[in-house]
């Protein structure tokens, strides 16, 4: 049990009223500070009911809750949910009172002075990407989805709570504006910093958004913990496979960056300038069975097969086939896979941000990276095992 | 007199018996009452039901006359009973005639109000397919758009026989018969023997009618309801 | 009898504006529209205004006024003469029966509106559904009845006039305040309580705000039955207009009768029509 918890859970329990099986038994769970941890779990698993329970929504019926090491099981309810940001995927957004009003609410009841109230509605606007001169004097009823998700949030980040709850706050917008509400708020979270408790029933949006993924199974139990990586690469049991579904291999290539640390293979590169000669010996010096032709500004342009330069003639931007598979510095290994499934070819030219050449991902790599990622989720899983 | 403020529980243990006395000491008279007043409601109900379905099925679709029928209907419900009774005095004189005219009046708006609301709610899906299928549009009314919106053409129609009851007891103040008959004579009486439990009878009566009109109407809409829309 | 139910008939079971237009939807127009077949938003928008109203009881009242002048009270006969008096006989009437109507209203509110609240709160809640089905059988009491009831108990006058009207108009606006409040949407109160605001912020700010359109509409409802019912006040030494129509049917006049019954009607649309005018300016913006 580590000092630093922002949020823990011991052994928290919820049974509801007029039910036999409590939605939550015994749950006990640490959210360090900074951290999006990311409840996901099939529906009715109790998801929501845990994340009620830390701003007290809904009142433990055992166990207790901590905040800051301090037990919150006893205070104020009102008052500790004004230190706690909520958004739910039904945003509940004020209807009568403006996008200005609605992002006020909080610090209003925390009695900060008008002027500073207008600066901060200006400011989370700003921050959730809403023109504070277009939105800050609307109604609800004049946003689209999206938008009043956006002031969902911002109302939510009112008076800077150090932690957030958010229920499915993505889930029901539509696919491509979700995906990018996702990409702000993490753009977002990376200079604020908040303490997160995420719920989704969405595991790739879990991947996407979660320092920590807690895999959740009836009454909450926790079926795995640990971050999106290791439980791809290293499903605890079957339902945790089940659950994150087949591709889970695959999926772990979206943590994997191509950048200097991914080892690259020299690989025979030519310039136009240089002769059929000059690459044969390149490609025989290196065994490849293809030299990779170059421009006058070093950026990848064709694949050019030994057989050809052997057959000599000059070469031209017309010898051999044609560089598909191209990524960035910076890509992930997934799009690097990408480029090597629609091109065909079992390389991927890296080039830098200029376009110039930088070396070539093989396919034998992403092979090696897999394997090893499972080894090490497997290993750390065997030291917890040997701990316990 | 009962009085709240100076009576005992013994008095209105007594008040009920001689209630109870009164009702078994003349129950052909009260049921013919009774009769009277369900015959002026039912009457009122039915003429109510098939004019304003059909005007709601007309007015429906045809944003102007629509706005115009449900004001018109709002405003007869915005004048006092007792007025729009008496104004109809000068045209066809006292008896239950004013009456149901006026009562007719009050009706429709309730069940016109459905109707386009019931009609409004069929959703446009299952019409476009109807018609796909070949459905004419009387077809379609039939058979599609008014079973679907049936059940709230109901409810309205079970609202307005409710209010039709109540405000048929003061028919009797424009010459009509019904149970107001026995508030009146109750009034008239009052404070001789018999006078409160008439007044009692007119009342009780006429919430029971309309209670008992309103469970027969409800199984109708059961019945003619179809299952796929009973929930 | 009442006058006053008819117009509680308007409250139906699908929507709580009281002059024949819907209830507005909640959606935004922008996701609304889709889904609805123009000739539906069309028929929301094209409502016989409040603007056509006034001009209408205008025109109503002046039909009345020449109909009263040209019956020229000095030279006729005394069973008209007399009680079509204007200055002792009809303006007093007037004045009693919106007095009647005024202090049965406020105190319709006074009691109604704070029950309805009470009775939304959880430990109240679950007798609800009950009351308002109660409410809603009310509908088939007859005023007439219930009146002479309340004169046997509490005597004549106006004070027991208006306690049978408070409790015959109590229903729409309880039902209304009820309906209303039920009808704020669980996830704005989830998000209110979610900020941390107390129940009684979350009642006060959030609820009752949003539900006020429909309150008022009940409002509204309960007035014009209040002002029937006024109209029936007469019957227990209650003075109000309906002394005249009373007049006019006994003494068999049908100037009388048509005079008595015509202000009655100018009194009761004007101020439905006052009370259209306050649903739509006392609307909370934005809903
Ligand atoms: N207010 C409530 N009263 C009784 N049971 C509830 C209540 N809320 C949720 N439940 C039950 O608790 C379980 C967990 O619900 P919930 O936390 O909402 O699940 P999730 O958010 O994971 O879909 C479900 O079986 C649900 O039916
Ligand atoms: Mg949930």
């Amino acid at each position: 049990m580590s000092q630093d918890a922002k949020i823990r859970l011991d052994h928290v329990q919820k049974k509801y009223l007029g039910s036999k099986a409590p939605a939550v038994d015994s749950l006990t769970l640490e959210v360090p500070e900074g951290e999006i941890l990311v409840l996901v779990g099939p529906s009715g698993c109790g998801k929501s009911t845990t994340l009620r329970l830390i701003n007290r929504m809904i009142e433990p019926t055992g166990g207790r809750i901590f905040l800051d090491e301090e037990d919150v099981t006893t205070v104020d309810p009102d008052h500790l949910r004004r230190r706690i940001g909520y958004v739910i995927q039904q945003i509940g957004l004020f209807p009568h009172q403006t996008i200005a009003q609605n992002i006020a609410t909080v610090p209003k009841m925390l009695k900060w002075d008008k002027a500073r109230i207008a600066e901060r509605v200006d400011e989370l606007l700003s921050v959730v990407g809403l023109d504070p001169e277009v939105y800050r004097g609307r109604y609800p009823s004049e946003l689209s989805g999206g938008q009043a998700q956006r002031v969902g949030v911002a109302r939510a980040l009112g008076a800077d709570p150090e932690i957030m709850l958010m229920d499915e706050p993505f889930g029901a917008i539509d696919p491509i504006t979700r995906d990018r509400l996702q990409n702000e708020f993490l753009r977002v979270q990376e200079t604020l910093r908040k303490t997160i408790v995420f719920v989704t029933h969405d595991i790739d949006e879990a991947i996407k958004m979660g320092d920590r993924i807690a895999i959740l199974g009836e009454q909450s139990h926790i079926r795995q913990i640990d971050t999106p990586e290791r439980i791809l690469a290293f499903p605890v049991d079957d339902f945790v496979r089940d659950f994150i579904g087949s591709g889970s291999t695959l999926k772990g290539l979206h943590f994997e960056i191509v950048d200097d640390n991914v080892e690259l293979d020299p690989y025979p590169t030519m310039t136009v300038d240089s002769t059929a000669a000059e690459g044969l010996a390149l490609a025989r010096a290196a065994h490849a069975d293809w030299v990779l032709l170059l421009d006058a500004s070093h950026r990848p342009l064709r694949w050019v097969p030994v057989d050809e330069l052997e057959a000599g003639g000059p070469v031209t931007a017309e010898s051999g086939t044609e560089v598909l598979a191209k990524v960035s510095l910076g890509a992930t290994l997934f799009q690097a896979l990408e480029q090597m499934l629609v091109s065909s070819a079992a390389v991927a030219c890296v080039v830098r941000e200029d376009g110039s050449y930088h070396g070539v991902v093989r396919l034998t790599y992403l092979n090696r990276v897999i394997r090893q990622a499972r080894r090490e989720a497997r290993e750390h899983y065997e030291r917890l095992e040997a701990m316990a | 007199m009962w009085s709240v403020l100076d009576s005992t529980r013994d008095d209105h243990v007594d008040g009920i018996i001689s209630w109870f006395d009164y009702i078994a000491s003349r129950p052909d008279d009260i049921l013919e009452a009774t009769w009277a007043h369900a015959k002026i409601t039912l009457t009122v109900i039915v003429v109510a039901t098939v004019f304003s379905v059909l005007l709601g099925v007309f007015v429906q679709r045809r944003p102007a006359l629509r706005a115009f029928a449900l004001s018109v209907s709002g405003i007869f419900l915005t004048i006092p009973s007792l007025a729009l009774f008496a104004l109809f005095i000068p045209i066809v004189g006292t008896g239950n005639e004013p009456a149901m005219y006026a009562l007719f009046l009050y009706a429709i708006l309730p069940i016109l109000r459905n109707t386009v609301t019931g009609l409004d709610s069929v959703p446009p899906a299952v019409v476009e397919s109807a018609k796909g299928m070949g459905m004419g549009t009387l077809r379609q009314l039939a058979r599609i758009r008014l079973p679907l919106a049936w059940p709230i053409i109901m409810a309205g129609i079970r609202i307005s026989t409710l209010i039709t009851v109540g405000i048929a007891a003061i028919a009797v103040l424009v010459g009509g018969d019904g149970l107001g008959t026995y508030i009146q004579s109750g009034l008239t009486r009052l404070g001789l023997p018999n006078s409160l439990e008439s007044v009692w009878t007119g009342t009780a009566f006429t919430v029971l009618l309309g209670l008992v009109l309103d469970a027969a109407l409800a199984g109708f809409q059961r019945v003619t309801t179809s299952k796929g829309l009973r929930m | 009898m009442s006058q006053l139910t008819p117009a509680q008939a308007r409250l139906g079971d699908h929507g709580t504006t009281t002059d024949g237009r819907e209830p507005e939807g909640s959606l935004p127009p922008d996701l609304e529209a889709p889904h609805e077949p123009g000739w539906l938003t069309r028929a929301r928008r094209k409502h016989l205004g409040l603007k056509t109203a006034p001009l209408g009881i205008l025109g109503l009242a002046g039909l009345v006024f020449w109909y009263y002048q040209s019956l020229n009270l000095a030279e006729s006969k005394v069973q008209i003469a007399s009680p079509l008096a204007w200055g002792t006989k009809l303006w007093p009437q007037t004045v009693e029966h919106l007095t009647i109507a005024f202090w049965s209203t406020v105190l319709v509110v006074v009691v109604a509106i704070p029950l309805g609240i009470a009775l939304t709160r959880p430990p109240l809640r679950r007798f609800g559904p009950t009351i308002v089905a109660v409410a809603n059988s009310g509908q088939a009491l007859p005023a007439y009845g219930l009146l002479i009831l309340f004169l046997s108990m509490l005597g004549q006058g106006l004070r027991t006039v208006v306690v049978a009207l408070v409790l015959y108009a109590l229903l729409p606006v309880l039902r209304n305040t009820m309906v209303g409040l039920d009808a704020v949407e669980r996830s704005v109160i989830e998000a209110g309580r979610g900020m941390g605001m107390t129940r009684w912020q979350v009642l006060t700010r959030i609820e009752l705000p949003l539900a006020v359109p429909v309150i008022l509409a009940g409002v509204r409802v309960a007035m014009i039955l209040n002002i029937g019912m006024a109209t029936l006040a007469y019957l227990i030494g209650g003075g109000g207009l309906g002394v005249t129509i009373a007049v006019g049917l006994k003494l068999q006049q049908d100037a009388v009768l048509v005079i008595g019954a015509s202000i009655v009607a100018i009194v009761a649309l004007t101020f439905d029509w006052l009370g259209a005018l306050a649903e739509t300016y006392l609307r909370p913006k934005g809903v």
